[in-house]
């Protein structure tokens, strides 16, 4: 999907009108700003090409204010991989020389987790436009001292939470906001698969470098990795930050064959000042209910991965006269008539759900390096923008940094065994997206 | 084959009890417009489902008469032996 057919889109789902001032953040690649960096060059450096690198890559390539002018990773083979598509990008094997070429003005971090913060800070404060992929650090703390640093500095930091960009999710969230599900008591995220989330290794040397997600010295694991992109759907649709999260983690199945640290089996419940839990499951070997990402309402209910929209009130059931016939064919004509039943299995309704929007997209979740048309292109293109026009959008870096908080958080209440609170301290100023009509 | 005579009265008691299964029918349509609370409209909309019915009951009461006529014959015979 490309920029205009997401604005398409966006207009589909009736929101063309007032969708920015909503969602501020889409003014990073609304038509007015399209119009402003026409002609322009976002001259971008890659810090990082390996798989998700490539695939920002292959974005990249359909942009054309976008001159990829360096590239830059310590493992050659994945730099020759992506000097083929960009053979006339300057080639590092240390970031901080790429951060010192003056013909880069932005740059894309697709590293390992443990090498988020630092690598954002240098590159803010080499004056750089940083998106740096999720989470933004591997600890609260980094996560702290990347926000306020670029408050300080100015600088325009994108954080890889493609979902905000999104139109189901857009789209979704605003009907949501606008009470279509009535009051929001639950929000349930899922992340199954079976696989053992490694990537082949050349060499066994190279173990720790390539599969840098099985081991807690360069990662959080399944929270870090996975939660933090569904985390953000709890806010974004209550209006508020948890109160406290609660989790249990463990290694259950991936234990025989590697010397991984990180979970691959993990629950969380995180509470909210009002009441409503948000629940976070992640288990990777077994893959039948795929990923999941569901707002209950007290009327309906919103499945964000699906696109669809199931509604509590029951549906028509025809005229009198019809169900009386259908109750006789169904051969309950005892109770039916003039009691009506007065007890009803709670399972399930069958009754489907209705897209919430034209030509929906659905991602299965399977994928370990990312998936077409869930956001990512449009934020690539958005932070592409940006380079441009050098403005941070409003509300995203907020809603990316307790995504990231709350995941950290979450694994270290699996690993202290206990229920946390997110202290003082890592609070930063957060206005709830809401409906302003 | 002969000639079969179908006499005023007998066109009128049949008409007087399909017109009852009619009636009948819509008095079952007004139920279930009560019972499941359905718009009163449904009087008018569901004419051709409480026809259909009625037309099934009158059918109804054809195979019932048919039986109570067998069960007389064969009752009379036996009386008559």
């Amino acid at each position: 999907m490309d920029r205009k057919e997401f604005l398409k889109d966006c207009g589909r789902m009736g929101l063309a009108g007032w969708v920015l001032s909503i969602f501020p953040w889409l003014e990073s690649c609304s038509d007015r700003t399209r119009q402003e960096v026409q002609g322009e060059k976002a001259r971008i450096g890659i810090i990082g090409t390996g798989s998700r690198g490539l695939f920002h890559i292959q974005h990249l390539l359909q942009m054309p204010q976008v001159e990829v002018t360096a590239l830059c990773d310590d493992y050659t083979p994945h730099l020759e991989d992506a000097a083929q598509y960009y053979p006339s990008a300057k080639l590092y094997s240390d970031y901080r020389r790429l951060l010192e070429d003056r013909n880069v003005d932005g740059v894309i971090i697709a590293t390992p987790l443990y090498l988020h913060a630092p690598m954002t800070l240098d590159a803010m404060e080499a004056g750089k436009r940083v998106f740096c992929e999720k989470a933004m650090a591997y600890s609260q703390e980094d996560c702290l001292r990347v926000y306020n640093r670029r408050k300080e500095l100015g600088a325009v930091l994108f954080i890889g939470q493609q979902r905000l960009f999104d139109p189901k999710y857009i789209k979704a969230m605003s009907m949501i906001h606008e009470g279509r599900i009535g009051d929001v008591v639950g929000v349930r995220n899922y992340w199954y698969r079976n696989n053992n989330w490694r990537r082949d290794v050349p060499s066994p040397e190279l173990e720790r470098r390539i599969n840098w997600r099985l081991y807690s010295e360069y990662s959080r694991g399944l929270m870090t990795e996975l939660a933090c992109h569904q985390l953000q759907n709890g806010s974004w649709s209550i209006g508020m930050l948890p109160e406290q999260v609660m989790g249990s983690g463990h290694l259950v199945h991936w234990t025989k064959e590697d010397k991984r640290d990180v979970f691959d089996t993990v629950s969380a419940i995180f509470t909210y000042p009002n009441g409503v839990n948000m629940t976070f499951e992640s288990i990777i070997s077994n893959k039948h209910f795929g990923m999941g990402e569901q707002i209950l309402g007290s009327q309906g209910t919103i499945d964000l991965v699906s696109g669809l929209i199931y509604s509590d009130e029951p549906m028509p059931k025809g005229s009198g006269i019809h169900q009386l016939v259908t109750q006789i064919e169904n051969g309950i004509m005892s109770n039916s008539v003039f009691a009506g039943t007065s007890w009803a299995a709670e399972t399930s309704p069958l009754a489907p759900g209705l897209p919430i929007m034209p030509n929906v997209t659905v991602n299965t979740g399977e994928s370990t390096i990312g998936a077409e048309a869930d956001g990512s292109k449009e934020i690539i293109e958005a932070f592409a923008n940006a380079v441009i026009t050098g403005r941070q959008p409003e509300k995203i870096l907020e809603e990316s940094y307790y995504a990231s908080q709350f995941a950290l958080l979450a694994d270290r209440a699996m690993h202290e065994n206990r229920i946390l609170t997110l202290d003082d301290r890592f609070k930063v100023p957060y206005e709830p997206i809401r409906n302003r009509a | 084959m002969k000639d079969t005579v179908i006499t005023v009265a007998v066109k009128r008691r049949e008409l007087w009890i399909w017109l009852t299964c009619f009636i009948v029918s819509n008095l079952v349509n007004i139920t279930t417009i009560i019972c499941y609370t359905t718009p009163w409209y449904e009087i008018f909309t569901q004419l051709g489902y409480v026809t259909v019915m009625s037309v099934l009951l009158y059918a109804l009461t054809v195979v019932a008469r048919l039986v109570w006529y067998v069960v007389r014959r064969l009752t009379s015979s036996e009386d008559k032996r």
